[in-house]
């Protein structure tokens, strides 16, 4: 059964900008934001299964693939707080022009680039 | 008020809570992700730990579940796909939390 509702076109039919570069990243960290939710709680879920089982996890993240992972998810969530607060300034009418629009853009990519390597620079000292 | 004007709503509003949670969850995660069992344990053990992680992931849970029904919506075409693909996100989105707050609460 298929429904009336148009779909979206397909995004390679696009040439890229850096908005639509923003906006696809943008659903993309979404599902991963999701994902890597998820595989927190389930290692919060082997702390009440005991140290044995914690090993698991406290062996994959201190792996060069779980470093990686982390690096990921930091800016992964980086970019969704940046794009999230770009979504607010329009919500209430500011930057839809385009050369601002494109500036934004660029802010969010660099600026959750930048806020990733701080993070991970200083993360010894935040606790 | 019609279902997308109550869900872009949601949207927004969950957006608006989630931000600060997020970054406070961002910052104590990477400081702590490496710890050893204890460290762990006696991090979420703590009530205020407990109680904003808890918000945080009720929150991200219900915003990104919003946001990936919107990408089903714009690209999955079967009617029954779509519903299901929708059913598991929603499901999966309210199961995990409440396991994950359960086991905060006895940790």
């Amino acid at each position: 059964m298929t429904d009336k509702n148009p779909l979206s076109p397909h995004i390679q039919i696009y040439n890229w900008h850096v908005s639509s570069l923003v906006s696809i990243s943008h659903r993309i960290t979404s599902v991963i934001n999701i994902l890597t939710l998820s595989l927190v709680c389930f290692w919060i879920w082997t702390l009440i299964l005991g140290n044995e089982n914690y090993q698991i996890f406290y062996n994959f993240f201190n792996s060069f693939l779980g470093k990686f992972f982390i690096i990921g998810f930091v800016w992964s969530y980086s970019f969704q707080i940046l794009s999230e607060v770009r979504h607010w300034f329009w919500d209430l009418g500011y930057g839809f022009e385009i050369k601002t629009s494109n500036i934004t853009g660029v802010l969010v990519v660099i600026g959750s680039i930048v806020i990733t390597i701080i993070l991970y620079s200083i993360r010894g000292i935040l606790i | 008020m019609i279902s997308a004007t109550r869900k872009w709503i949601f949207l927004k509003v969950s957006s608006l809570l989630m931000v600060p949670f997020m970054i406070w969850f961002l910052v104590k995660f990477v400081s702590i992700y490496d710890g050893n069992y204890q460290n762990i344990v006696e991090f979420f053990s703590s009530k205020s730990s407990t109680i904003f992680f808890s918000i945080f992931i009720i929150i991200t849970f219900f915003n990104s579940a919003l946001n990936i029904s919107e990408i089903f919506e714009d690209y999955i075409d079967n009617k029954k796909t779509r519903k299901f693909a929708n059913m598991m996100v929603y499901l999966s989105s309210l199961i995990i939390p409440i396991i994950t707050i359960v086991i905060l609460v006895k940790l």
